[in-house]
């Protein structure tokens, strides 16, 4: 039975007329178990391949390949599927075209789950929300799972949808499934794969070389496999009169969820947060509160993480007013961490985005402060990256210039990496 | 002011019965707190915060509010600061009569929490228990309830004593301020700096209490009040309950009332901020709203302590006397003292 706790890292006092409250909840879950194992449900797997005729040859192997290892890491009893997209989706294994739409693996299912893929071959479009909304109709084939996860491999741009339509499919897709996905080469859209992967509760990354693809999927897996808490949320509470400012997830990597609540009462919202392994994940919680005569405590939020109506683990936030500045002045560290995380994040995205609309001017503007952010809040990861994309002259300013040749490849790959957050050090 | 009118079930030192004379015992509340948020009527979590405006809830001994008639009330708060709340309230009341009393635990002495609760409820149950006649003649009379109500205080520093730890270094001590109204007489005996004030609705008000304190010595010896007060010691106070008092002899004054008007017995956490008789009336009138209860009031007065800081326990006891026609009603005749409340004539 899986086992969740919470701690939550603020400086609870207020000056006399302040209002807002900031707080970091980390959520820890442990002995989670395997997926589809701990007897609250059915897991279901499904593997979606792009076979579209710009994989070639080099690519749609390494894609057989990976979906081959994909099969053969899902475990036993788990319910799966192979979806191969290009304009149209097609189911290509089970081959069924009516009835359940999964079938459990076993030794047979995974010989003949492996036949199929091997038949795959480049051709036709790309159309994604196609892909997704019969992953959504197979899902839907077996009532009895609990966990839903697919993994999305792609290699292009979503050239036979509109934005709309691919919108619309992601939007039906909402709290249905989760999907991972990721970009082989570098000829897809980061900001498109990262709409489907946000939405539907998944991570986006790029794979440079068709070579990694088996072990990337192998851990993609591997890690939802191991993921026996099959769906929880993110509640929180806050007390009359006051209002969210926003709900953030910071850890591993940011999400904004501040619009993505569900009201369940009126002072009380979930927001999703998907299948759990033994983890943790940090939440950034700022609430608006009227403020209070000097003295008063008070509750400013109750974090809790629940399963249906049954609440795991709860993490309060306090508020307590004061008059001593040596009291109220601090700024929880690990408050001040992830706001400038958080502020890396977009400042790469929206640097990157400038700099794709030929506007030279933002681009460096806006990664020099990424620059500057990445050194202060110790993120190595994100600083070597940028430092491929940009020549740095002084990092503590943020002084920096745009390389003239930049490597499609690193420019994705800081894209797709920007929201990922490092752990405050010490 | 609308009174918040909690009462908690099994709050036993509250006596919700008028008729109640049998004495009061200690308490041990069932929940260690309300069934309710003090501050909104909201419901509590078990995590000590209402579900509803997430204030901290406060425990039956942080704050508790009593009515035993509807012309008496008081509110004893720990207030925004202090971690214990050492200050005490005990009141009983009939159509005529009433006792209340307050009690200011030594902040610096041990258990002094506890010290007050007893000594409180010790002094209270023998002044509401017993009701001396004396000889029948006004004076023996007066007499008879000058003796009991120093008895009371032996009897509460006994109960304080009995409650310490023998082994404790640094032994409670605690004030008591009590008041008892008998008709048109009003009785009063102190300890400490723990006060009764008198508010007729038309005169002057007055202090009816003396504090035992360097701030009264002061005042004493020649001092102006504001200076005496403002000294570093002035808290320092000269009379207690408790194992080591050397005196416990209270100060007394009885007076007969000849107009309607509020009694209020208050700690220092009130009376800090408004200490001379005139500038606590001119507080009381700013508390009490159109159509004051004697709740509203003690509510309305603890939560402006509050409302400064509440650096301080506080604690208020109100009655409401009326007198019925012209002059004062003799407090024999119950019929002819009327004791609702009625508002207080601008």
């Amino acid at each position: 039975m899986a086992v969740f706790t919470s701690m939550v890292y603020q400086n609870e006092y207020l000056g006399d007329g302040s209002t807002d409250v900031n707080a970091i909840v980390r959520i820890t879950c442990s002995e989670a178990g395997a997926a589809g194992q701990t007897g609250v449900g059915d897991v279901g797997e499904i593997v979606i391949v792009d076979t579209s005729a710009s994989m070639g040859l080099v690519n749609m192997q390494a894609a057989k390949d990976a979906a081959m290892v994909a099969v053969d890491t899902i475990l036993d009893g788990t319910f799966f599927s192979i979806i191969a997209g290009n304009h149209r989706a097609y189911l290509a294994f089970p081959r069924v075209v009516s009835g359940p739409g999964m079938v459990r693996m076993n030794a047979q299912t995974r010989a003949d789950a492996k036949l199929a893929i091997a038949s795959f071959r480049a051709d036709g479009g790309t159309a994604m929300g196609s892909w997704l909304l019969l992953a959504r109709s197979l899902f839907r084939s077996i009532p009895s799972l609990a966990g839903r996860h697919a993994i999305l491999l792609t290699d292009g741009e979503n050239h036979n949808e509109s934005v709309t339509q691919l919108e619309a499919s992601i939007r039906a897709c909402l709290g249905e499934f989760q999907v991972d996905c990721r970009g082989i080469g570098v000829e897809w859209q980061v900001s498109e794969i990262r709409k489907i992967a946000q939405a539907l509760l998944g991570t986006v990354d790029v794979i440079p070389s068709p070579r990694e693809l088996p072990q990337i999927f192998q851990e993609l897996i591997t890690r939802s496999m191991s993921r026996g808490v099959p769906d929880a949320a993110l509640r929180v509470w806050i007390p009359q009169g006051a209002q969210i400012v926003f709900v953030r997830q910071v850890s591993p990597t940011v999400e904004d969820l501040t619009h993505r609540g569900t009201p369940v009462d009126p002072l009380t919202s979930t927001y999703p947060t998907g299948a759990w392994g033994d983890e943790s994940r940090d939440y950034h919680i700022s609430i608006r509160l009227p403020a209070k005569t000097v003295g008063t405590e008070q509750l400013a939020a109750r974090v809790q993480l629940s399963t249906g109506t049954a609440i795991l683990t709860q993490g309060l936030v306090k508020a307590k007013w004061s008059a001593d500045p040596s009291l109220t002045a601090g700024i929880s560290p690990e408050v001040a961490h992830y706001t400038g995380q958080a502020e890396l994040a977009s400042a790469i995205q929206e640097g990157l985005a400038a700099r794709a609309q030929g506007d030279d001017r933002t681009a460096t503007q806006k990664l020099g402060r990424a620059v500057q952010l990445a050194t202060q809040t110790g993120n190595a990861e994100a600083a070597a990256r940028l430092e491929r994309v940009v020549d740095v002259a002084d990092a503590a300013t943020g002084t920096v210039r745009l390389k003239k040749n930049i490597d499609k490849a690193d420019e994705m790959a800081l894209d797709t990496a920007s929201t990922r957050t490092t752990r405050i050090r010490g | 002011m609308t009174g918040f009118n909690h009462r908690a079930p099994g709050v036993e030192w509250s006596a919700a019965s008028v008729e109640a004379t049998i004495p009061l015992r200690p308490v041990e509340p069932a929940s260690p707190y309300p069934s309710a948020c003090v501050s909104c009527g909201g419901e509590l979590g078990i995590d000590g915060y209402c579900l509803q405006c997430g204030q901290k809830a406060k425990s039956l001994r942080e704050h508790y509010e009593l009515t035993p008639a509807d012309w008496v009330a008081g509110v004893c708060d720990i207030g925004l600061v202090h971690i214990h709340n050492e200050d005490a309230l005990a009141c009983q009341a009939d159509r005529t009569r009433a006792v209340l009393v307050v009690c200011d635990g030594v902040t610096t002495s041990e258990a002094s929490d506890v010290a007050s609760m007893v000594g409180a409820q010790a002094a209270c149950s023998m002044v509401w228990g017993s009701n001396p006649q004396g000889t029948g003649t006004p004076t023996s009379r007066a007499a008879a309830i000058e003796a009991l109500l120093t008895q009371s205080v032996v009897a509460a520093n006994q109960a304080v004593i009995d409650s310490t730890d023998p082994a404790s270094r640094n032994a409670a001590a605690t004030t008591i301020a009590l008041a008892l109204v008998d008709g048109n007489v009003v009785s009063c005996v102190n300890l400490g700096d723990s006060r009764v004030y008198w508010f007729p609705d038309e005169g002057e008000p007055c202090q009816l209490s003396k504090d035992h304190s360097l701030a009264q010595d002061g005042i004493d010896s020649g001092a102006g009040r504001a200076e005496a007060e403002a000294s570093l010691f002035a808290h320092t106070i000269t009379k207690w309950l408790g194992r080591d008092a050397t005196d416990v002899t209270p100060y007394h004054r009885t007076t007969t009332v000849t107009t309607s008007g509020w009694l209020v017995v208050c700690t220092d956490g009130l009376w800090n901020f408004a200490s001379e008789a005139s500038a606590m009336s001119e507080l009381l009138g700013q508390c009490s709203g159109e159509d004051p209860t004697p709740l509203g009031l003690a509510s309305g007065l603890v939560a402006w302590a509050n409302g400064q800081g509440g650096h301080d326990n506080v604690t208020v006891a109100c009655a409401r006397l009326v007198t019925a026609g012209q002059g004062v009603a003799p407090s024999s005749t119950e019929s002819e003292i009327p004791t609702a409340p009625t508002p207080v004539q601008p």
